[in-house]
């Protein structure tokens, strides 16, 4: 019981606490002065946690889709070419192999083919031949680096900014910081088909912050509405009954509040389920890729992450905030054997989806203000894995986790289209020029959104906590 | 030494501003770097021969100037080029000189000291000011109004005596009226029970005891009201699940890779604290038990030793021991004195007087203190046919584990994957055993001191591979004051619990009664609850606060006589009405003239459904059940499972406490997804059909009665004509399209009506 009038959810806490503040006074006038709350009104404005908010100043991005290959992508297999390797394939490199997760041996060359795309001419290799259709719209940035080689701490470094502490997640903070633009669906939604990534829901925690603000989970392997959203749909009710049973529920509350003075929670609550009643069709809309026309859905190609990106789509249309796109559950990219199918397996199922999702998003206007990000928790090594008891059965042809240096691709969203930022040495061991830590990455993110990343903080447990704790700095280059 | 060092950097500044101008100014990366890849290697493989005891061929590796100057011949680094850098030569074994000795560093090392010489090797200035806060500690400790000693302020005299039922009402009197104000007028009765029982015990009282209490013209009815509920065990689920709160009470360990990730005997712990609080045990017993059990004469009945849970039962971080410790210490300090301890993890606190060292003066408590393996019973079952099934099977599976450990000795010893994975499949099944079979004895997840205690170091910036000064295991200096004395029994855990649970702390009684009077009042007088720092809120009564805390504590810190003493002041049954100029005055409602209107939260929302469905399973304690998968338990909330790793989207979207560090109070947002489950789970559904079929709903046989009838059990009042006739119209119209025929379930028109009362804000909000 501890609803109260200045509870830390109050309009001007979050505006305080984000790094927007001012006194208590004339709040309402100076809001609408600094334009700091644009489309809410009435009652949500003061409660509703998801109300829009603006940033610190006028941003690039509006929106993000974070496709997140988790176990780790090879970038010597993908997006950074590394000819060096197959000059010392099959033997040691003549630097000293970086300590990573397990023991790893001599060099081993890419398997895959690498061509230039675009007026750009970056090379990506033929894993990824349909994103890098698009290439010009990209920026790959080379140099990025992790702290250690294993996945649940750079799974929860990649995705909070803090590799074991609990932490609220990029997309939790995105939906603090600007609410969401669509009151009838969640503002931050995780997509993983099949189950959870390792780490599970602690890959999209508000932690600390509002429970509002955690991911919204969706496992897409479903395909009906009711299996992707609890409580998404009444079972023993027509929307028609349901509508008039809301009817009444409205007249009840009407009237009790009608005997009361005004009171911002009852109005809010009482809109809450107006809000509830259009959730209910624009969810079941917004899952339904069936309603995208014949030519739209051929592009994305079939399957699971066709069906999961297109989906992506459809939200980010509606307004959702920050979508999350898992691979798959556990970890998928994790080919610490048989590197050449598996890559190929997985890109199959994605690539074509992600080169239409930036087509799409291009032809529908969108992807000027739509923060794509692809990458996973890190990459993998330019040597080939040696077999360890218990491990690999014997098979020495596949790649160990590498969180030296690795590749992540930004488009979209006012990221600098066509360009190749930083570099990993001579054989893809190690980030050397231009390094750009994944605080630094959070940093820009928050920068493209239009944060001061050190000045959206919360104030917990006697701290202002951040995204990027103590670290990170915007990476002005990679800004179009 | 240290002067040494500074006056050596001093006079390299006045007699060599060529060197000066060289020192780079210090990029934060660099800092990072350094701080995180450079110094660790340096304290730990260099500094024993170059450092402040020996300085090895003249050089010193414990400051830049240092490495700078160089040793005995000649420079070693040359900043920004490793290939001309000695350091970097020697550290490669790439020529006469290889360093250290001992062996080769690990490459890894190698590569971030040559990047760092390539960086031109950043080097923070040094600032490890363990000592730079005590000025400001005794000064803060005399100004601040958390520190100073609790003592019982005169009650303020008042203007309109008529009003001030107890002290409390002297106290926020005062307040009112030193801006023009006055108190909202006492609720009606109804309002009263309604408020007073949904408080005490989260449930709405029934029919029968609003009807008595309304009638009771006894002048102490309020009173025995009270005294009724605070004597059912309802009482203490509702408020040991405030404590629940503070504790960050799970009954999993979060991600632990493979492991078993339910505890077996967590809820030991809730029950102990449900029972603490029905028997009114003293806080100082409670805070005593809950960090020092194990080391308390108990006598025959063991069960406090569950309370040890309040510092066992936290998240653990992939297993890592510092961030267990921390959690801890986090759970202690803010938990039972509101001070912000972690903070000082990695640096001075920056707003706190609360140093560096003071940090790991803690921290060597916890971390001399472990967990044994074997949990000490703490009670046994009769002996029974399945008891000793329970056993048999336990010792069958322990013994799979030791066969496996001797059988594959060997594998296990080269730490081969698959027989590792193949022990931890094996171990997880004794874990399992405990967490899933019925009669597994309740054991209690204690702490004990380990044979020899650890001597606390510094870890600088927190890194624990970056080791700095000693320091004494013992308490605060902000609260225990100069005159401190290191711990000396064992971990001192003992000695830390009772310099808590002592009358001269000054936060103790403050931080407990603040608690108690936010659950009460939906918020604190303090409203910062779990932050008395310096940058926390100032207490908006701080008269009254002290007031409380020095009687809770002349009352034998007993919490039940500080729920009689706010309960029955009238500040406490003021309406929630406040007027229109009113909430523009005082929109926070700070100076309190009038009640604060709360939404129920997620236990009390449930519970309350199945009470009026007439459902409500009143087992007390045992182990915790499943709340969100049908078929549906009719257990109170508190006693469902709580996975802090994948916490059910329901209770996220009612705005549950975390379940990961010390939750002081919960938001109360409001989101569609509420409503949603409200609308359409299957649950709520359930219920509202239950609540129709209460015997005492269909004995009415005209719909008028009955409507009335079910104003009664959700709300606690008749209905009004209109009402009523609001009702049968909707029914009516209901009906006409009824039959709700969907398919496999149709929800007959007074189902649906049934549901709609219990979503209504009536039945959600306590005036």
């Amino acid at each position: 019981m501890t609803n109260l009038p200045s509870h830390p959810l109050t309009r001007r806490d979050f505006l305080c606490r984000s790094g927007m503040g001012f006194g208590s006074l004339g709040l309402a006038n100076l809001m609408a002065s600094q334009g700091l709350l644009s489309a809410a009104t009435g009652a949500d404005r003061s409660t509703s946690p998801l109300a829009p908010k603006g940033p610190h100043f006028a941003p690039k991005a509006k929106r993000v889709i974070h496709l997140f290959m988790n176990g780790g992508p090879s970038h010597v297999d993908s997006f950074d070419p590394k000819p060096s390797l197959q000059k010392y394939a099959g033997k040691l490199l003549p630097r000293t192999n970086l300590r990573t997760e397990r023991k790893t041996g001599a060099a081993f060359p890419s398997p895959f083919k690498f061509q230039r795309y675009g007026k750009s001419g970056i090379e990506v290799s033929e894993l990824f031949a349909n994103t890098a259709r698009c290439i010009d719209d990209i920026c790959v940035i080379r140099s990025m680096h992790a702290d250690v080689p294993n996945h649940e701490p750079s799974l929860l470094l990649m995705n909070c900014g803090e590799a074991r502490l609990i932490r609220p997640s990029m997309g939790s903070w995105l939906t603090y910081g600007l609410g969401s633009d669509n009151q009838n669906l969640p503002g931050f939604i995780a997509m993983c088909p099949g189950g959870y990534p390792i780490q599970e829901t602690q890959n999209w925690q508000s932690a600390f912050l509002p429970g509002a603000y955690q991911g919204t989970y969706i496992d897409t392997r479903h395909t009906s509405v009711d299996k992707l959203i609890e409580n998404i749909r009444n079972t023993s009710l027509s929307l028609a009954e349901q509508r008039r049973q809301l009817d009444l529920l409205r007249q009840l509350n009407e009237r009790h509040q009608e005997r009361r003075q005004q009171d911002a929670q009852l109005e809010a609550r009482i809109q809450s389920f107006e809000l509830a009643y259009r959730m209910q069709m624009d969810a079941s809309d917004a899952f339904d890729v069936s309603r995208e026309p014949k030519h739209i859905r051929d592009m994305y190609g079939p399957g699971t992450q066709a069906r999961q990106i297109l989906i992506a789509r459809r939200l980010l249309e509606k307004g959702v905030r920050f979508v999350q796109v898992w691979h798959g559950a556990g970890q998928p990219w994790d080919n610490h054997d048989d590197i050449e199918v598996q890559h190929r397996r997985l890109a199959k199922e994605c690539d074509q989806a992600i080169g239409a999702l930036l087509v799409d998003l291009k032809q529908r206007g969108m992807l000027d203000d739509t923060l794509v990000i692809w990458g996973g928790e890190f990459g993998r090594t330019p040597t080939v894995e040696l077999p360890s008891p218990g491990n690999n059965a014997g098979k020495v042809n596949g790649r160990d986790h590498n969180h030296w240096g690795f590749t992540m691709w930004l488009a979209g969203g006012g990221i600098k289209g066509g360009y190749v930022h930083g570099a990993t040495d001579e054989f893809g061991f190690q980030a050397v020029e231009d390094k750009v830590h994944v605080h630094d990455l959070h940093a820009t993110l928050l920068h493209l959104l239009g944060f001061d990343h050190e000045r959206l903080t919360y104030r917990y447990a006697g701290r202002d906590f951040r995204l990027t704790d103590v670290y990170g700095h915007v990476v002005k280059e990679l800004l179009g | 030494m240290k002067s040494a060092m500074r006056f050596f950097t001093l006079a390299a500044c006045f007699l060599s501003p060529a060197m000066l101008r060289a020192a780079p100014p210090v990029d934060p990366r660099g800092v990072e770097f350094f701080e995180k890849h450079v110094r660790p290697v340096l304290v730990s493989k260099c500094q024993s021969c170059h450092g402040t005891k020996r300085q090895q061929g003249g050089l010193r590796l414990d400051s830049r100037a240092d490495l700078l100057k160089g040793s005995d011949n000649g420079a070693v680094v040359v900043p920004g080029q490793p290939d001309k850098s000695l350091l970097v030569k020697a550290l490669h074994y790439d020529g006469d000189v290889q360093m250290p000795p001992k062996g080769k560093l690990p490459d890894e090392a190698i590569v971030h000291l040559t990047e760092w010489v390539k960086m031109g090797a950043p080097w923070p200035e040094e600032s490890v000011k363990t000592d730079a806060t005590s000025l400001s500690v005794s000064e803060v400790r005399r100004t601040h109004w958390a520190f100073g000693p609790v003592k019982k302020p005169g009650v303020p005299a008042a203007k309109s005596p008529d009003w001030v039922k107890t002290p409390i009402d002297a106290f926020v009197l005062a307040g009112l009226d030193a801006k023009g104000l006055t108190p909202a007028p006492s609720a009606d009765r109804r309002t009263l029970i309604r408020r007073v029982t949904l408080d005490l015990h989260g449930l709405p009282p029934t029919p029968e005891e609003v009807n008595a209490f309304e009638n009771d013209p006894s002048p102490d009815a309020y009173a025995r009201l009270i005294d009724r509920l605070l004597a059912s065990p309802r009482y203490g689920e509702r408020w040991g699940r405030h404590w629940l709160d503070v504790a960050r009470y799970a009954d999993s360990k979060g991600y632990v890779f493979t492991d078993e990730r339910r505890y077996p005997f967590a809820y030991t712990y809730r029950d102990y604290v449900i029972r603490a609080f029905n028997e009114d045990l003293p806080y100082d017993q409670f805070v005593l038990q809950q960090l020092a059990a194990d080391q308390l004469p108990l006598g025959e009945d063991k069960r406090p030793l569950a309370a040890l849970g309040y510092l066992t039962l936290g998240r653990r971080f992939l297993n890592n021991i510092h961030d267990i410790i921390d959690d801890r210490i986090d759970v202690t300090m803010r938990g039972l004195q509101a001070m912000t301890v972690g903070c000082a993890r990695c640096h001075d606190h920056k707003f706190d007087p609360i140093p560096q060292k003071d940090y790991y003066s803690l921290y060597g408590v916890f971390a001399s203190s472990v967990e044994p393996k074997d949990l000490p019973l703490i009670g046994m079952p009769e002996k029974s046919a399945e008891l000793a099934a329970f056993e048999k099977e336990l010792a069958k599976r322990k013994a799979e584990v030791e066969k496996y450990r001797e059988e594959h000795k060997e594998e296990l010893a080269k730490r081969n994957r698959k027989f590792r994975d193949g022990l931890r499949a094996l171990e997880k099944k004794v874990d399992q055993w405990q967490v899933t079979a019925p009669v597994a004895p309740p054991r209690a997840m204690v702490l004990i001191d380990k044979p020899t205690p650890e001597t606390p170091h510094i870890f600088l910036r927190g890194n624990p591979r970056n080791v700095g000064p000693e320091v004494p295991r013992q308490f605060l200096e902000v609260v225990a004051g100069e005159k401190r004395q290191p711990f000396r029994q064992g971990s001192g855990r003992l000695e830390l619990a009772r310099a808590i649970a002592d009358r001269n702390n000054p936060l103790t009684a403050r931080v407990l009664v603040n608690r108690i009077w936010l659950h009460h009042f939906g918020a604190g007088l303090v409203r910062t609850p779990s932050d008395f720092g310096l940058r926390g809120d100032p207490p908006t009564h701080p008269g009254l606060l002290d007031w409380l805390a020095a009687t809770f504590m002349d009352d034998g810190w007993s919490i039940k006589k500080l729920h009689r003493l706010i309960l029955l002041s009238n500040t406490y049954q003021q309406s929630s009405s406040g007027d229109r100029g009113l909430l523009e005055m005082d929109p926070d409602n700070r100076l309190l003239a009038h009640m604060n209107r709360q939404r129920l939260d997620f236990e009390a929302m449930r519970d309350s459904l199945l009470c009026v469905a007439g459902r409500l399973d009143t087992t007390i304690g045992g182990r915790a059940v499943e709340l969100t998968t049908a078929p549906f338990t009719t257990r109170r909330t508190v006693y469902g499972f709580i996975d802090r790793q994948n916490l059910p989207g329901l209770f996220r979207t009612f705005d549950f406490a975390s379940p990961d560090a010390s939750s002081p109070q919960r938001y109360a947002t409001t989101v569609p997804q509420q409503a949603l489950f409200l609308m359409n789970s299957p649950f709520v559904i359930e219920q509202a059909r239950h609540f129709l079929q209460r015997p005492d709903v269909t004995a009415q046989t005209q719909d008028e009665a009955k409507i009335n009838r079910m104003y009664q059990l959700a709300y606690g009042r008749p209905a009004e004509a209109d009402e009523i006739a609001l009702g049968i119209q909707f029914l009516a119209q209901a009906r006409k399209s009824d039959p709700a025929k969907k398919e496999p379930t149709p929800l007959p028109a007074w189902e649906q009506y049934a549901q709609a009362l219990l979503l209504s804000n009536e039945f959600a909000f306590v005036d």
